[in-house]
């Protein structure tokens, strides 16, 4: 409770700082507007209704784009920790493919599947895909040995000790590795509307740059953190 | 050892080897259990005891010689033996009903009789109280308990035990030696047990071997009459046999 309150205050003092520092300063407010102008534009914009669809649209993404890649890496994991063969054959080239930036992939997907929300959904699903796969490829080969010991000697099936044993062992890390594809999975979406997205937070805040409105931009990335 | 094994053997180890790399750890071990017999080994750290244990598991194959349990070659582990590890090796986020139920979930649907079966065993090691905890809410002691009723749950025709008993203390240790006696002179199990505590084997078993880098060295067979009683354990019988062992265990390499 304590460190929440404190936590708030830091905050509180922060948003003041910098309205503090605008005003004083007198920094252009093109550059960095003031929160109070911040809060302003961004009243406006749910006031309005500007913002909500664009808000439903980025969710979307979001949600679409972690849940396909989710479950493919997932998916994939869990046959690479399983198939040792496929694990040498392919493990290598999947690490090494995570170095191609994805978001420079943008251009192509829209080539490929044309403006809307399946190019971002297919970068967002590509970002998280990653996370997944290495933490249940790691959580699978982890289980202890002493375990998987038990399981033979009760005679169960590979598919049991995969179900009953290796995926509860392993859900820790999976999980965490389900967290970060969240944080990515926002980036994702936000900065693949960047790129050929009409509509979404992500465009919006394209739209706002064009028209020189600080104001709206900084508050759709607030928008976006929260 | 080299004595022959007697027909009515149900494990019969013969000249067994097993090691990793050039190193032998179980070293031309021949071993026979009779149907229904309770026998202890008793040996050093690191003389080989969990390796032979493992190999009449069919944990491990040998690399040399065969493991026969009722005249039958050993080719892997088996439902009818139950197998109690070193550490206790619960499931974490199993309740402790349910990792005693384990054994059979893996084969099959479970019935409500099966929950009872499993209370019945959990009130036996003295966890009735503990049923739905977690294991990870539970001594290290109360753990191997668990571990020990989840073994019995199958009623196996041989179980094998792997120092059980270790973590407990000497009082909670001496009660589980007799629960453990008396549900083996009920239910005609073949036990095999691994204690590095000479009076725990003598107060157990009918026979107890001395293993000493990875061979068998010395076997004496316990004549204490059955049931046998706490009492025993200050008797002057009961304390001849210990400095016996004892004295082969100094003599052993
Ligand atoms: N997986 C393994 N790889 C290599 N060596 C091993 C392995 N497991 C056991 N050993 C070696 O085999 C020997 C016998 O081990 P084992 O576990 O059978 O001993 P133990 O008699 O059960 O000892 P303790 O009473 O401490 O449990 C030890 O020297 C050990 O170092
Ligand atoms: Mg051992």
């Amino acid at each position: 409770m304590r460190e929440r309150l404190a936590s708030a205050l830091l905050l509180v003092a922060l948003l003041a700082g910098w309205e503090a520092w605008c005003r004083l300063g007198r920094v252009p407010a093109l550059i960095v507007p003031a929160p109070s102008s911040v809060f302003a534009t961004l009243w406006g914009e749910i006031a309005s209704g500007r913002l909500l669809p664009h808000l439903a649209v980025t969710a979307t993404e979001m949600t679409l784009g972690l849940a396909l890649g989710c479950a493919v890496g997932l998916a994939t994991g869990v046959l690479l920790a399983e198939a040792p063969v496929l694990r040498r054959l392919l493990h290598p080239y999947i690490v090494a493919s995570q170095v191609v930036p994805k978001l420079a992939l943008g251009p192509l997907f829209i080539i490929w599947f044309g403006f809307g929300l399946t190019p971002t959904i297919v970068i967002t699903a590509l970002i998280c895909f990653f996370p997944l796969m290495e933490n249940t490829l790691t959580g699978l080969s982890q289980v202890d040995s002493g375990r998987r010991e038990l399981f033979r000697m009760l005679g169960a099936s590979r598919l049991q000790t995969l179900l009953r044993l290796k995926l509860p062992g392993a859900l820790p890390v999976i999980l965490a590795g389900f967290r970060v594809a969240v944080v990515l999975a926002l980036v994702g979406a936000v900065v693949g509307e960047f790129i050929g997205g009409r509509a979404g937070l992500g465009a919006s805040i394209i739209a706002a740059q064009s028209v020189m409105d600080s104001s709206l931009m900084f508050g759709g990335c607030c928008c976006a953190t929260i | 050892m080299s004595t022959e094994a007697p027909p009515d053997a149900f494990v019969a180890i013969e000249a067994v080897d097993f090691g990793y790399g050039a190193e032998a750890i179980v070293d031309a071990v021949d071993w026979a259990i009779p149907r229904g017999a309770f026998h202890c080994l008793v040996g050093r750290s690191g003389s080989g005891k969990t390796t032979l244990l493992k190999l009449a598991a069919g944990l491990l194959a040998p690399q040399r010689g065969l493991v026969r349990i009722d005249g039958v070659p050993l080719d892997g582990p088996g439902p009818r033996i139950g197998f109690v590890f070193q550490q206790p090796t619960l499931l974490d986020w199993l309740s402790v009903l349910d990792n005693v139920l384990l054994p059979l979930s893996l084969k099959r649907s479970l019935q409500e009789a099966d929950r009872e079966t499993a209370r019945a065993l959990l009130e036996r090691v003295g966890l009735s109280a503990f049923a739905a905890r977690h294991p990870a809410q539970l001594s290290g002691g109360q753990q191997s308990r668990v571990a020990v009723a989840r073994a019995l749950i199958t009623q196996p025709a041989l179980l094998l035990l792997d120092e059980p008993f270790a973590a407990l203390d000497a009082l909670t240790r001496e009660e589980l030696q007799d629960d453990l006696a008396a549900l083996w002179a009920l239910q005609a199990t073949t036990v095999l047990f691994v204690t590095h505590d000479i009076g725990e084997a003598v107060y157990l078993a009918d026979r107890v071997a001395i293993m000493a880098g990875g061979k068998l060295h010395h076997d004496l067979a316990i004549d204490l009459p059955r049931p046998r009683s706490r009492a025993m354990r200050y008797g002057p019988a009961f304390n001849a046999l210990c400095r016996e062992l004892r004295q082969a265990m100094d003599a052993a390499p």
